[in-house]
């Protein structure tokens, strides 16, 4: 089949690209920049019975090692628990693993003017795991149409310097210890 | 008047054929005006220029939006384009008319009831809405009218199909050594993928959402139906483009003054699509928990590789305008470009489409990307870059090529080139303002699909001049953007209006310069590509559909957690996807 | 030969400039590149072959023109693509890593 030289010339070029493209995502998720998708690590759960869930019946954060924290976001129409009613306290230079699932319908878990950005299903669990270097505020917003009231659901998450969040986080233990 | 061009215009010589063009045009056009309001009255409102609805509303005007415009709008008029090509390439009118109208008729009425289903979401107390959007995720609950019209729609598209391969296969009784004519196999091959797509959207529909929505089940597994949605909602990306792609290979260079520059590519191309347009829905869900990342790299490795066919069509498809432009006296290594017929508005509304399908090529590179999806998920930077494809590259291209193909099934010549040209230049340039301040939108993180994207505890930054100059690009892009359609309308309309002309259009489409004689026949064997397309869908979808149902709570979203081995099958995929390209490859070297 | 059997084509020399023009008085010879040309075929759309002053056969024709649009248009992706990779996307903080 004839092609003419310009053509394959601008064929090869063209894979190459594609190629390059490919290679670039995959040095991304290379140990260098060590970029992790949302997967299927995060398990599920029956969205039905969310509120007698050991973790998502009373969603927070819980502290796992040494500057180590497990956040549990419930998303539902239309606000994030927590995150919303009161902000998402982590302590800064802590590496924070979220798990976030949706009560209703699908929503979208977005830290605005970052990378971490994910879907909230039903039943589905989204697990992804962020370092917060410095103190400071984040906005969180819904970035799924999830109903008539979308527009309004948004929450922030505040790092907090480690004394400070360590004397929250002291006082929310003692709240809820006598529960657990 | 009629008999002294008789050998010439289509509606003399297949005026039932014709007929039908006319009807899907209409309704094509009735939507692109609806939905073009619609898109007005968002742009004005989200960007807080002009708010005349209550953001509630914003969500059912969107849904509207969405629906009759990349789904009524582009298939309607795809549908007119391939009717209007099956005949004259294969030079024979449609083995039955009252089969062509049963088609159209079922998606008309299928269009009608969706539609009402969605506006009755303006009307309050009528209990009746259907604000899904065009996506339509559950548990989001629309009224069973939008999902029973959506799968009336659907299966007249099949129809549809049927009625272009009636007419192939009565054709090849007459022609059994002959190639396929070139628009006769884009026809073909894009219908097959289409059936093969449709699958997907049609048990989500029918075994899911029909029963759910009438109450029969009680729930639905959402992450199910959302990938049954992408595993349909990825190829009708492609499903929208191959009409514009079909216009820009066998149309747009004789519009240029020139001819096709390679046939055997425009189908080595069309294949490409067939193959992989499928096998990449799971690109839309990146970010989506429930499926592994090994699946999520496999979509990406296809979805970089349907760059190929789109980087090809722009070396041949700009080669025949090259052509086209040295026929008619161009020189040098650009200023050829000066040469190209640029008043005329079908050419123009189409080389633009051209070049901002080449920008926005490069946000859909980004898309692909499967970790910097990250950085624009669901930001406005994604309708920043649609608009750029179904928005410019196939709404202006189907615009344009109304301006040649309108006045061949009405027999009247264009009412205005003037305004025609003024059309086309106004929609290149709202829509500069419009994406480009969408895509860098999104860069700030602002979000798609949202009424009031102002929020209470927060501000959007930009690194580079306001987020307040973004909205006002956004709205003075969407008023230009609306003003364009209306001009449109009205030039359609006078022109059907218009008197009879024994010379409506120049109608001619000459022969390719490098024609079929010399490709493989093998290009032509539509079974073969049929089943290896079959193939790869069934590799690319089986095992995270698997993974879905038995970890994701079963098909209705209740089950028991079964483990799923994945990895044998990931080395399956790759192979078998690797050795599709490596026989294409073989083919075009 | 004619494998896009149109209408049109099949009435046309093959592998020739398929021109409908019969009865229509058009000397493309007679007429210029530089927009001046004949009102009628201004008049209507797709009439840009009239315009044409010299044929070019698949043999005569090297996409030149194209050729440099392309790798201007190549070399326009690759640097955008660093910036929004290496930039854009890299450079912003809270990164998933787990």
């Amino acid at each position: 089949m004839e092609i003419h030289t310009y053509e394959k010339v601008w064929l090869a070029l063209s894979l190459v690209l594609i190629v390059g493209f490919i290679a670039t995502i995959a040095y991304g998720a290379s140990a260098g920049p060590g970029i992790d998708m949302i997967d299927d690590k995060g398990g599920t759960v029956d969205p039905a019975t969310l509120d007698e869930h050991p973790k998502f019946g009373d969603p927070g954060i819980e502290k796992t090692g040494e500057n180590q924290y497990d956040v549990y976001v419930v998303a539902r129409q239309f606000v994030f628990e927590p995150g919303t009613s009161e902000p998402l306290r982590v302590p800064e230079g802590s590496t924070v693993t979220f798990h976030v699932t949706a009560a209703d319908v699908i929503h979208g878990f977005e830290v605005v003017g970052t990378n971490a950005n994910t879907m909230a299903i039903p039943g589905q669990v989204a697990e992804f795991t962020v370092e917060f270097d410095e103190a400071g505020e984040y906005g969180i917003l819904c970035n799924e149409y999830c109903g008539s009231g979308h527009h309004v659901m948004e929450g922030t998450i505040l790092v907090m310097e480690q004394s400070e969040f360590d004397s929250w986080y002291e006082q929310q233990e003692q709240q809820t210890g006598g529960e657990n | 008047m009629a008999t002294t061009r008789s050998d010439r215009a289509f509606v003399d010589k297949f005026p039932h054929e014709a007929a039908i063009v006319k009807a899907t045009f209409l309704v094509a056009f009735v939507a692109l005006g609806i939905g073009a309001f619609f898109g007005l009255i968002q742009a004005l409102h989200r960007t807080n220029v002009l708010r005349v609805i209550e953001s509630a509303d914003y969500y059912t005007m969107l849904t509207g939006h969405g629906v009759l415009l990349a789904i009524v709008f582009t298939i309607f008029f795809l549908c007119g384009v391939f009717h209007w090509a099956v005949a004259r390439s294969l030079n024979r009118p449609a083995e039955s008319r009252l089969f062509s109208w049963a088609w159209v008729g079922l998606m008309t009425t299928g269009t009608v009831l969706t539609t009402v289903a969605i506006l009755g979401g303006l009307v309050p107390n009528l209990g009746m809405s259907a604000d899904v959007l065009f996506t339509f995720y559950a548990p989001l609950q629309a009224h069973p009218l939008f999902y029973i019209g959506l799968a009336m729609f659907i299966v007249g598209t099949w129809l549809a199909g049927a009625d272009w391969f009636l007419s192939y296969r009565a054709w090849r009784a007459n022609n059994s050594g002959e190639r396929i004519p070139l628009q006769t196999f884009m026809v073909l091959t894009t219908m097959i993928m289409w059936y093969v797509s449709t699958i997907g959207v049609a048990v989500s529909v029918v075994f899911f959402l029909i029963p759910w929505s009438l109450g029969l089940i009680e729930s639905v597994n959402p992450l199910l139906t959302r990938t049954l949605f992408w595993y349909f909602g990825h190829p009708i990306v492609y499903f929208w483009l191959m009409p514009a792609y079909l216009m820009w290979y066998t149309v747009l260079p004789k519009l240029a003054g020139g001819r096709l520059f390679s046939d055997p590519l425009a189908r080595v191309v069309f294949l490409l699509f067939l193959l992989l347009s499928t096998p990449v829905g799971i690109h839309h869900q990146y970010l989506d928990p429930g499926i592994a990342e090994g699946f999520k790299f496999i979509a990406m490795t296809n979805t970089m590789f349907l760059l190929l066919p789109s980087l090809l069509t722009a070396f041949t498809v700009v080669a025949s305008m090259e052509h086209g432009a040295r026929q008619r006296g161009g020189k040098g290594y650009v200023r050829w470009l000066g040469a190209l017929p640029w008043r005329d508005p079908a050419f123009t509304g189409m080389a633009l489409a051209g070049a901002m399908f080449a920008a926005g090529g490069f946000s859909g590179m980004i898309n692909a990307g499967m970790n910097i999806n990250y950085l624009i998920h669901n930001t406005l930077w994604v309708p920043g870059h649609f608009h750029l494809t179904v928005g410019t590259a196939v709404a202006l291209t189907m615009m344009a090529g109304s301006y040649w193909l309108v006045p061949q099934v009405t027999g009247t010549k264009l009412y205005s080139r003037p305004i025609g040209l003024l059309q086309v230049i106004m929609w290149f340039v709202g829509m500069v303002f419009m994406s480009n301040a969408m895509h860098r939108a999104g860069l700030a993180g602002i979000p798609r699909r949202t009424a009031e994207p102002q929020y209470q505890n927060f501000e959007f930054l930009t690194p580079i001049g306001s987020i307040f100059e973004l909205r006002v690009q956004i709205a003075l892009g969407g008023t230009l953007l609306f003003l364009s359609v209306v001009l449109f309308l009205f030039n359609i309309l006078l022109t059907s209006l218009g008197d009879e002309s024994d010379r409506p259009v120049d109608a001619a489409l000459p022969e390719p310069l490098s024609g079929p004689e010399g490709s493989p026949r093998i290009l032509d064997n539509l079974a073969m590509w049929t089943g290896i397309a079959a193939l790869l869908v069934i590799l690319a979808y089986t095992l995270p559909l698997a993974g879905i149902i038995q970890n994701g709570g079963g098909l209705f979203g209740g089950g028991l957690p079964v483990p799923a081995t994945l990895s044998a099958g990931l080395d399956f995929v790759v192979v078998t996807v690797s050795s599709a390209f490596n026989t294409l490859l073989g083919v075009i070297a | 030969m004619a494998v896009d059997s149109t209408a049109e084509g099949a009435a046309a020399a093959p592998a020739s400039h398929a021109s409908d023009t019969e009865g229509v008085p058009a000397d493309a010879a007679s007429q210029s590149s530089s927009g001046q040309a004949d009102p009628r075929a201004d008049s209507i759309v797709g009439a840009a072959d009239d315009d044409i002053v010299r044929e070019i056969e698949h043999d005569d024709f090297d996409p030149v023109g194209t050729l440099v649009l392309v790798l201007i248009y190549m070399s326009i992706l690759i640097g955008m693509w660093v910036f929004m990779y290496f930039i854009e996307f890299l450079g912003r903080g809270l990164t998933v890593v787990g």
